[in-house]
């Protein structure tokens, strides 16, 4: 679908845009670098090779289990 | 600024584009440590004078006063710690109490028709609130294949992010080991509120 869509949902997509505009995101400036529009598939939790990360090794899981977070 | 394919080729409206700019801000917070490109970006960012742009400002000025190693010290003791740490950003145990329950199973069967897939580097259950971020960002923008309409968008903040990501971000906002995140937590929690508004326009 159309985000451009027209017909009864006009003005409706006007006051939403308004809104968000109004609330905050307008004006928020210089992330643009950050809207690469890089997907899921390139790692959501890339290895950190100079921190200790999060490894979900058999010890973590083990660690989960006993616990039950 | 977009470099993927799309089967449907509209780019969103620029109120969209910024919704999908803030969510892919958010994904990268809390998805791993800060290095150094994210820190002198940070420092670049300016907000207006909403409690939102604020947040932003705050983080803009955190990121000047922090060094690298304290912030990913903050990000270690906030998120890793030892066994778990100060906060567990996942779906399952703000809904149930515990890890990989049935929110990262509802959620898995959902992102499959969206074409959205867990990286193979990644071992980390999905409703991570970091990889929520991103996948919002992907509906919006369309990295998963298209950019989907509002009504989907809708629809899967409502069953996996809405419930429960603004707690997160109000606990993560009051954690008292938080300083560059803190205004992270502000961030994403008037971010979720205007989120869960604005579908309803």
């Amino acid at each position: 679908m159309s985000e451009k869509s027209t017909g009864t949902k006009g003005s409706t997509k006007a006051d939403r845009r308004a809104f968000l505009k109004f609330a905050g995101l307008g004006g928020v400036a210089g992330g643009a670098a950050l809207v690469t529009g890089a997907p899921a598939e390139a790692a959501i939790t890339e290895d950190d090779t100079t921190g200790a990360g999060y490894r979900e090794t058999d010890h973590v899981r083990t660690f989960y289990k006993s616990a039950r977070f | 600024m977009q470099n993927h394919n799309l089967a449907v080729t509209t780019e969103p409206a620029e109120a969209e584009a910024l919704r999908a700019q803030l969510y892919r801000l958010l994904a990268r917070l809390l998805a791993r440590p800060a290095d150094e490109a994210l820190l002198a970006m940070l420092q670049g960012l300016s907000g207006d004078d909403s409690p939102l742009g604020r947040g932003i400002g705050d983080l803009a000025d955190q990121a000047r006063a922090m060094s690298l190693g304290a912030a990913r010290e903050e990000y270690q003791e906030l998120f890793i710690g030892v066994g778990r740490g100060e906060l567990v950003p996942y779906g399952s145990y703000y809904l149930t109490g515990f890890l990989n329950e049935k929110p990262l199973a509802r959620l898995r069967s959902d992102m499959v028709p969206l074409g959205i897939a867990r990286s193979e580097d990644s071992r980390d259950p999905e409703d991570h609130a970091g990889a929520l971020m991103e996948m919002m960002a992907g509906l919006i923008d369309g990295s998963f294949g298209q950019i989907q309409p509002l009504a989907v968008q809708k629809d899967f903040f409502r069953k996996h992010v809405g419930s429960w990501a603004g707690h997160f971000f109000a606990d993560l906002e009051t954690n008292r080991s938080a300083r560059l995140y803190r205004p992270v937590g502000t961030i994403g929690r008037q971010f979720m509120a205007i989120e869960e508004s604005g579908f309803d326009m």
